[in-house]
């Protein structure tokens, strides 16, 4: 009896011990894993896997080691957030998105990257990115990557004879990659053959792809989300113009573009099924694997056009860049900036981009080499040339909601027969109003 | 004796809190501090803004939302559906399965597949059946004649799109009812349905008023689980349609995270979550009452 006692009496000191010293060795074991190499934060995409490929030349060349946590791009945002919020302060240098430093600066979770602009006059110039990545007059993102919003078309189509004279016989001018909207919808029109071959591949499921078709319009119109005191501005004629045409536009495409994301738009224009899609220019790389795409070497790229009468006039074009910051709690800025100088670097820019991304720099852009692998870059650097490059969300911390719980929820209203132009942009518009009014913007 | 028994008890409680502390950590706590979020605005993109304590403020703003009743509305519209559903179907098929005829055991295991799926692939597959172009079940359509039923997508049509979900909703969780009743009808006693055999009551009788009765609580232990993870069905909305067309498919857990991940207001999306929790204790407590009282 007394012995089962002692046994009992043991069994449960352990117990209470074990549990402690597992949740110490647990803490512990974390706190070994964060001091040692730099650590990197990424989303999994085709430009984070050509950055990828310098990371080991960084490493011999400067001695510092890199370690690199890859998300999903779905909750990538939520996780760096969620890392930053709780103070774990895991990672060095995220590699982020253009739309979401406001947030991370604003918040302090980043630090001003000055200095490495300071340290290179050219920098300015050579990389456009770098005019959306200040804040207050300080840079928090050095943009690794940048698309333009455009359309990508089949040249094989446009360059048809037969095409090109039906096309001149039809409307009366040449047949070219569209360069104003009117053109763009009779080009659309004319390929609309269905169901062989639609005129153009739209995005229709709720998201902020189907936003993107919203924005270019209204954008090319002259129009903008919101004017320089975070008003709402997109409940205007203009913005029920640029709403109407989207909904008129997918009289040209497949009906079931209504539910397509990026990917299964995508996979429609690699299979040839589409004249044109609305997309932006990474989509190229995905077109031109032999893999998974049927018009390899087929297709080229046209920034989104203005209306005939915008004349000569820069208006503002989707711009998508990736790039790099650095962590505020981050202790080692010096090697991260060596880190981020390494990547960017023009020459490896330029090695790295055929592995699926678009430099960030011009010199990079302009390598020939590079020109020869990819022909389409000289077509996406006029794109950009011509436009005010903008980010499909307003920066501001919050951008992202505006355009994903407000704009991109009332196009998909509207597209789905649900309402007038001029109720679902004044919903939008006041809803959006409501939300700045109480984060203190008016 | 006191003193032993008091020491025995003092004993039990140390024996015992370990799976107390485990507890409290990954329940009460996260509990409780859901619960506290909801008297805050805190929003996420904004830490410079603070935590901001604001009283019942969300639950005032939440429930004078006319949008929160739509959601609501839809959700016990897909909640009732498909739970419905897949109770009767479970029913049937749970009773088919159990005749015991040659086979059955691979029918049962081939049954249960939809459910050993990850809502995830679940959406995706579903999304790519459902495809105008390349999917089977519009061809199938078109082929029938039933054109115009797919003339829009499934999926982007917003009077076809809550019935897909409770489609996919009722194929995937059909087999969670099956296995829980067959498993409710395999330990059923013998000696009812043979007395009842010997005094002639028919299949239909001997199912009626002895196997109804006697799975009570299995059903009940089915529809209790489908209604509350009914109620959280989050991945194959947010594949399948994301909320659209317009917000025709979001349903309660959605709009959840819409406030907590594209608006980043979490003391809102903790009170919508708050109230999705009363709203299953509610519906939990009612069957019980209902369904459970004798069983």
């Amino acid at each position: 009896m007394r012995k089962n006692k002692c046994i009992r009496g043991i069994f449960l000191v352990l117990i209470m011990l074990v549990f402690p010293v597992m949740v110490i060795i647990a803490g512990g074991a974390q706190e070994a894993v964060e001091s040692d190499p730099l650590q990197l934060v990424s989303e999994r995409g085709t430009h984070t896997e050509a950055w990828k490929t310098q990371m080991e030349a960084f490493e011999s060349e400067s001695g510092v080691d890199l370690e690199i946590t890859q998300h999903p791009y779905a909750n990538y945002f939520d996780q760096l957030m969620l890392s930053y919020t709780s103070g774990q302060n895991e990672y060095d240098v995220p590699y982020i998105s253009l739309l979401w430093y406001p947030t991370l600066a604003n918040a302090g979770y980043i630090q001003p990257l000055n200095d490495f602009v300071d340290a290179d006059a050219t920098l300015p110039e050579d990389m456009p990115g770098l005019q959306s990545a200040s804040l207050d007059g300080d840079i928090y993102f050095i943009p690794y990557m940048n698309e333009v919003g455009g359309i990508v078309y089949r040249k094989d189509l446009f360059e048809d004879e037969t095409e090109k004279k039906n096309f001149k016989a039809e409307y009366g001018y040449e047949l070219t990659p569209p360069k104003t909207l009117e053109q763009y919808e009779d080009i659309a029109a004319f390929f609309h053959r269905p169901p062989e071959l639609y005129g153009v591949t739209l995005m229709g499921k709720r998201s902020i792809f189907l936003a993107t078709h919203f924005m270019n319009r209204l954008w090319a119109h002259g129009g903008n989300l919101l004017d320089d005191d975070f008003e709402p501005v997109f409940d205007s004629e203009i913005g029920v113009k640029s709403l109407e045409e989207v909904k008129d536009f997918f009289a040209y495409t497949n009906p079931a573009a209504y539910s397509y994301d990026f990917q299964e738009a995508l996979t429609e224009f690699k299979m040839g099924k589409s004249a044109m899609a609305e997309l932006w220019t990474t989509a190229m790389f995905h077109v031109d694997d032999p893999e998974g795409s049927q018009i390899v070497g087929k297709a080229s790229f046209v920034g989104f056009p203005k209306p005939a009468d915008a004349g000569d006039e820069k208006r503002p074009r989707l711009f998508i860049s990736w790039g790099f910051a650095i962590s505020d709690a981050c202790e080692r800025k010096e090697e991260a900036l060596d880190w981020i100088a390494h990547a960017t670097a023009s020459d490896a820019l330029a090695e790295a981009a055929p592995l699926g991304t678009i430099p960030a720099r011009i010199s990079a852009m302009n390598d020939a080499d590079l020109i020869a692998e990819l022909p389409w870059i000289p077509a996406f650097q006029e794109a950009l040339d011509t436009c005010i490059p903008t980010p499909i969300v307003p920066l501001i911390p919050e951008g992202m909601s505006i355009v994903n719980g407000f704009v991109a929820p009332m196009v998909s209203e509207f597209i789905s027969g649900n309402g007038s132009a001029e109720e679902l942009l004044a919903g939008a518009a006041a809803s959006t109003r409501e939300l700045l009014e109480q984060n203190g913007y008016y | 004796m006191k003193k032993q028994s008091l020491t025995k008890r003092w004993e039990d409680i140390l024996y015992l809190s370990p799976g107390i502390v485990v507890l409290g950590l990954i329940f009460i706590i996260p509990l409780c501090y859901a619960i506290g979020i909801t008297f805050v605005r805190w929003t996420l993109i904004r830490p410079e803004l603070g935590i901001v304590f604001v009283g019942l403020q969300n639950y005032v703003n939440i429930l004078k939302d006319p949008f929160t009743y739509e959601v609501l509305g839809r959700t016990m519209v897909f909640l009732i559906c498909a739970v419905i559903i897949e109770m009767v179907l479970g029913m049937v098929i749970a009773t088919v399965l159990n005749w015991g005829y040659r086979g059955h055991s691979l029918l049962q295991s081939i049954c249960l597949i939809p459910f050993m799926m990850a809502p995830i692939v679940v959406g995706f597959t579903w999304r790519f059946l459902l495809n105008n172009t390349f999917g089977p079940i519009p061809r199938l359509l078109q082929s029938i004649g039933l054109e115009s039923w797919v003339s829009l997508p499934l999926l982007a049509n917003p009077h076809t799109v809550m019935l897909v979900l409770i489609l996919v909703d009722v194929w995937q969780f059909t087999p969670f009812v099956v296995l829980v009743v067959l498993a409710g009808m395999k330990a059923l006693p013998t000696e009812p349905f043979e007395a009842a055999t010997v005094d002639g009551a028919t299949s239909w009788q001997r199912f009626r008023h002895i196997t109804l009765p006697l799975l009570r609580s299995s059903l009940l232990v089915a529809l209790v689980m489908r209604t509350l993870t009914a109620l959280r069905v989050f991945d194959t909305v947010s594949i399948m349609t994301g909320g659209g067309p317009g917000s025709s498919s979001e349903i309660i857990s959605f709009y959840g995270y819409r406030l907590a991940f594209q608006s980043y207001e979490m003391g809102l999306a903790g009170t919508v979550g708050i109230l999705t929790m009363l709203l299953a204790l509610g519906l939990t407590v009612v069957y019980l009452r209902r369904v459970g009282v004798e069983s």
